[in-house]
């Protein structure tokens, strides 16, 4: 099965350079795990952003760095200990409502960074993944029939499937379907027959824009952070 | 959500002298990996250190970060050689992308609190596990050893041989799409597809 919804070549370039906050980061590293396509592009970015900011300096050479000062940092590479600041395992099996979900490797990097589940409305689930000073991503889980209120995103958002099938008003989304919504577009995701494992970035709460729905707005913060 | 589009390899127009100092390079850190070698280390820095200062002034507009830079890149460069893969592309672009996460982390210093996330969980590019990535999240790659055999009679013969020779040859789909004359994007296509189906096959049997 093709992945069909990527990001786009801009957003893999501020990937590459470092340049996307930490959320957006893991969304797109998450997705780049899981496809090829953009594995491949984000390599040849990456070799163009090292030609155009190391390779195309052939000239500095002498004039920056004294002797000196490259001895002594030299001296000071060759008396450091090997940093390993024991990173958690990962861990890459995740499981929920009875399911076992395989995580990507850069979430998978993550998982001890995965809070507790929480119930939402309908058959919704979520855990915070949290990334640093009040940043955080969500895994959002979706039992088959599930939907979310039809809403409008206040900030930007990115949702990355990472196991099943969703769809809204205008697609389907599958494994490794990356989903970029912005403040102008309202939707309604839900699924049928199957779950499904997401995660998403959230900027700003969700704001409910249709019917008894809207009686969730003041406390839409609490379900989708 | 665009979709990718066709873009061209840049290792194709890579000039010969940049070719002779990736392999000069690449030689250096297999030095340092096997020997634990100051001389190739040392040398390796002369050419690196000052591309990497003056990157690092550029985005930091400070001298005192970016020689900090230089300094943290380099020292994992010396304690992490042997995580260079050459298979996966040149020194200069790993060295670069150790910089790149190094420059996240120093951006983010001033702010960062203990257990905040830092670049090297975002781009694990230096973790010592070897994650594969190839089959990644199509198909745990023991339980595709273990229960293969049984499933696999059930693909269909161009989907066999190419699963066959990728997951018990252990060739990569390249070798796969030399060996058959079959161009790659059909290999790639043929591996989805019978992953897909095995997949299928070993859940519907749960
Ligand atoms: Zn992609």
């Amino acid at each position: 099965m093709m992945i069909k919804s990527h990001p786009g070549e801009s957003l893999l370039y501020q990937y590459a350079s470092g340049d996307l906050s930490a959320a957006m980061t893991l969304v797109v590293g998450t997705h780049v795990d899981m496809c090829k396509t953009c594995r491949q592009t984000v390599c040849e970015i990456e070799q163009k952003l090292c030609e155009e900011n190391l390779d195309a300096l052939v000239g500095v050479a002498s004039t920056t760095m004294s002797k000196s000062q490259c001895d002594q940092m030299l001296e000071a590479i060759f008396a450091s200990s090997a940093c390993n600041k024991q990173a958690h395992q990962p861990n890459e099996i995740l499981s929920l409502e009875g399911r076992r979900f395989t995580l990507p490797r850069t979430l998978a990097h993550n998982s001890h960074r995965i809070g507790e589940w929480s119930k939402l409305v309908g058959k919704l689930w979520r855990a915070p993944l949290t990334l640093d000073n009040g940043n955080q991503t969500n895994l959002i889980y979706m039992a088959p029939g599930a939907k979310v209120p039809e809403h409008t995103h206040k900030g930007q958002e990115a949702t990355l499937v990472i196991d099943g099938v969703f769809n809204d008003e205008q697609s389907e989304y599958r494994d490794g379907d990356f989903i970029l919504l912005d403040p102008s577009r309202t939707h309604t995701p839900e699924t049928q027959d199957e779950d499904c494992l997401t995660l998403a970035t959230l900027d700003a709460p969700l704001h409910f824009t249709s019917g008894i729905s809207r009686l969730l707005n003041p406390f839409s913060q609490l379900f989708f952070r | 959500m665009q979709m990718v589009s066709g873009r061209t390899s840049k290792r194709g127009s890579m000039t010969t002298t940049q070719t002779d100092a990736a392999d000069k390079a690449a030689e250096l850190l297999s030095k340092i990996a096997e020997n634990r070698s100051r001389a190739a280390f040392s040398e390796l820095f002369r050419l690196f250190a000052p591309k990497l200062q003056s990157y690092a002034t550029r985005q930091f507009g400070n001298e005192q970060t970016a020689m900090d830079l230089v300094q943290e890149t380099m020292t994992n460069v010396w304690h992490k050689a042997h995580l260079f893969k050459p298979d996966r592309g040149s020194p200069s672009t790993w060295i670069f992308t150790i910089a790149r996460n190094i420059r996240f982390d120093l951006l983010r210093k001033n702010k960062k609190r203990k257990d905040d996330i830092s670049a090297d969980e975002l781009w694990p590019i230096l973790s010592e596990q070897n994650d594969s990535l190839d089959d990644g999240y199509a198909l745990d790659h023991d339980v595709l050893m273990q229960e293969i055999s049984f499933y696999y009679a059930k693909l269909p013969d161009a989907q066999r041989v190419v699963i066959e020779k990728i997951y018990i040859e252990g060739k990569s789909q390249q070798e796969v799409s030399d060996a058959l004359g079959v161009p790659l994007g059909t290999i790639k296509s043929r591996t989805r597809l019978a992953l897909k189906k095995l997949k299928e096959l070993i859940v519907d049997d749960d």
